[in-house]
């Protein structure tokens, strides 16, 4: 690094940076501080708050509510992250080996329900689940099955509302993974060829090892993603059947909206925050320790 | 594509094609279901294509003024948004690639610390803070907010810093000064990343939604999600109109995203992930 071109210039550097510290400290730290404050405090917008300690953490962790909310958060986690995974691994490899012309249409396509928001993948969604006139039931009704009540059923309600959370998130799952084949050196392949390893090996003993950060990184963001998904229930199902689809997220909002007392759900998301951060430095253990393994 | 045989690459082909097809349908469907008449949108048995072909729906929502006025003020704050932020961010970006300055590195930390503070986290008191700032009930409120983000900023940073110190050491001889060179440089080479953060800019805003139900209750300030998030609830029976009003609240995004999708495609890059 030309050390020589970095020039002592206080006034220049203070300049530039004071709107981004500014409004970062009025909307994120200020916020930060104020929400730790409050969750040590029995508060709400009608009364003077009280210190109430850890009370706030105490209830939110004893609430059955909570509990079966980040139960349902993992077990959509759990759904969404390794399908789309698999699928989009499945779809990188395909595109790699197609002509470079429908490569990039295709790469343009699959990209596009992507920039979608929720909402509107909520909305189209409902209208495939609908129960008279919607797609879902029409394709299981050419194998003979008969319509069922996709989003309001118990068994079906967290899978359905899983189906727009992959659509939403192939796309660019796809291409991540499609510069990560792009990234590994031809030669080993020809190597491998010479060797006469087959498509199969090829790919356990090439491309997944060599992949490894990419779909370590695409786990870890991944799953914090969809365990803080909350607008497709919120639209789709608004945390029912019972709260067979409340996520955490939508636990938090619902209380922020009805409840008077805030210290609980402020709380609750500095917890979620705190298990969402171990949960990922966990994956990134479990990942990381292969590493040892094929040296 | 080497080494391949034909059946091979018809059976690639068919798979991208067919694959392609199944990850746009979705949207596909929306956008046709639109066309439909009003007692068939739903209709069983279902039907992918309407049996006659009617611009009702679309012409029902358009002349909707308030669907049209909240898709004005979304697409005009959005844009707004993206200036601002590609403005505040970039300016940020260029101190930390280029200059020395005293608490650099406890500056630098206090701004990617923001970084991973989740936004449920923050949610209700940055409610409570924006009211207390009487800022509830206006533009500033949608605005602002996210205009400064340190992903964006890293991201940018990390553009300026593969830029080649040669450039500027004639300028720096010559004697002009920092933001002379920021202007002259950097700015007209930043086009690319520029690009890529002002489109993530540009959607984050377009796309929120929990943000303007909290803080904006005035009807002409309504954000097109909010927008579609009541009609579906007070015009239920309207699914007609509510399936081209969300095709039409995907369009102008799709649009931007189709002109600008060279440099987005091959802006994803993993490296730093090896």
């Amino acid at each position: 690094m030309g050390k020589k071109n970095f020039r002592l210039d206080n006034k220049t550097a203070y300049i530039l940076l004071s709107p981004i510290v500014i409004l970062l400290t009025i909307f994120v730290v200020i916020p930060f501080i104020y929400a730790i404050r409050v969750s040590f405090y029995d508060w709400s917008f009608y009364q003077d708050s009280e210190f109430v300690g850890f009370r706030n953490f105490y209830m939110v962790l004893t609430d059955r509510l909570f509990g079966e909310a980040v139960w349902v958060g993992l077990k959509f986690a759990l759904m969404v992250v390794p399908a789309t995974l698999v699928l989009a691994f499945l779809f990188a490899n395909v595109v790699k080996n197609i002509g470079s012309k429908l490569s990039g249409f295709v790469k343009t396509s699959i990209y596009i329900p992507t920039i979608i928001s929720g909402i509107v993948a909520s909305v189209i969604f409902v209208f495939i689940y609908d129960y008279m006139g919607g797609l879902a039931n029409y394709v299981i009704g050419l194998f003979g099955y008969e319509p069922k009540a996709w989003l309001a059923e118990v068994a079906t309600a967290l899978p359905s509302i899983a189906a727009p959370a992959v659509w939403l998130g192939f796309g660019l799952t796809t291409l991540i993974m499609l510069a990560g084949l792009h990234d590994i050196p031809e030669s080993y392949y020809e190597a491998a060829n010479l060797e006469g390893a087959g498509p199969f090996k090829k790919m356990v003993y090439i491309t997944i090892p060599l992949m490894r950060n990419v779909i370590l990184y695409l786990l870890v963001t991944g799953f914090i993603a969809q365990v803080s998904q909350f607008e497709l229930s919120l639209v789709m199902t608004n945390g029912g059947p019972l709260s067979e689809t409340t996520t955490p997220n939508l636990y938090i909002l619902n209380h922020f909206r009805n409840d008077v007392m805030v210290g609980n759900s402020i709380a609750a998301s500095l917890l979620l925050f705190v298990v969402l951060g171990s949960v990922s430095a966990l994956i990134f253990k479990v990942l990381n320790s292969e590493k040892a393994i094929d040296g | 594509m080497k080494g391949q045989s034909l059946l091979q690459r018809t059976t690639l082909t068919i798979i991208a094609g067919a694959v392609t097809l199944i990850a746009l349908f979705p949207l596909l469907w929306v956008i046709i279901a639109g066309f439909k008449e009003k007692t068939e949108v739903l209709s069983t048995p279902f039907r992918f294509f309407p049996k006659q072909w009617m611009l009702t729906n679309y012409t029902d929502i358009l002349g909707d003024l308030a669907f049209l006025k909240s898709m004005g003020v979304t697409f005009g704050g959005a844009i707004l948004f993206a200036v601002l932020s590609l403005l505040v961010n970039s300016t940020a970006a260029y101190s930390f690639a280029r200059l020395e300055f005293r608490f650099k590195g406890l500056l630098w930390l206090y701004v990617i610390m923001t970084m991973f503070i989740p936004g449920m986290a923050i949610l209700l008191t940055s409610f409570i803070v924006v009211d207390r700032m009487g800022m509830l009930d206006t533009f500033a409120v949608l605005v602002l907010p996210g205009v400064a983000s340190a992903g964006h900023m890293f991201f940018i940073r990390q553009f300026y810093l593969n830029i080649p110190l040669a450039l500027e050491e004639a300028a720096l001889i010559d004697g002009a000064d920092r933001l002379r060179i920021f202007s002259s440089i950097f700015l007209p080479m930043s086009f690319p990343v520029f690009v890529i953060v002002g489109i993530g800019s540009y959607l984050a805003f377009w796309n929120s939604f929990i943000w303007p139900t909290m803080t904006i209750t005035n009807p002409d300030l309504f954000q097109i999600m909010q927008y579609l998030y009541n009609f579906r609830s007070e015009r239920a029976t309207e699914l007609g109109m509510l399936m081209a009003g969300s095709a039409l609240a995907a369009f102008p995004t799709i649009v931007l995203f189709l002109i600008f999708q060279k440099y987005i495609i091959s802006g994803i890059k993993i490296s730093g992930l090896k």
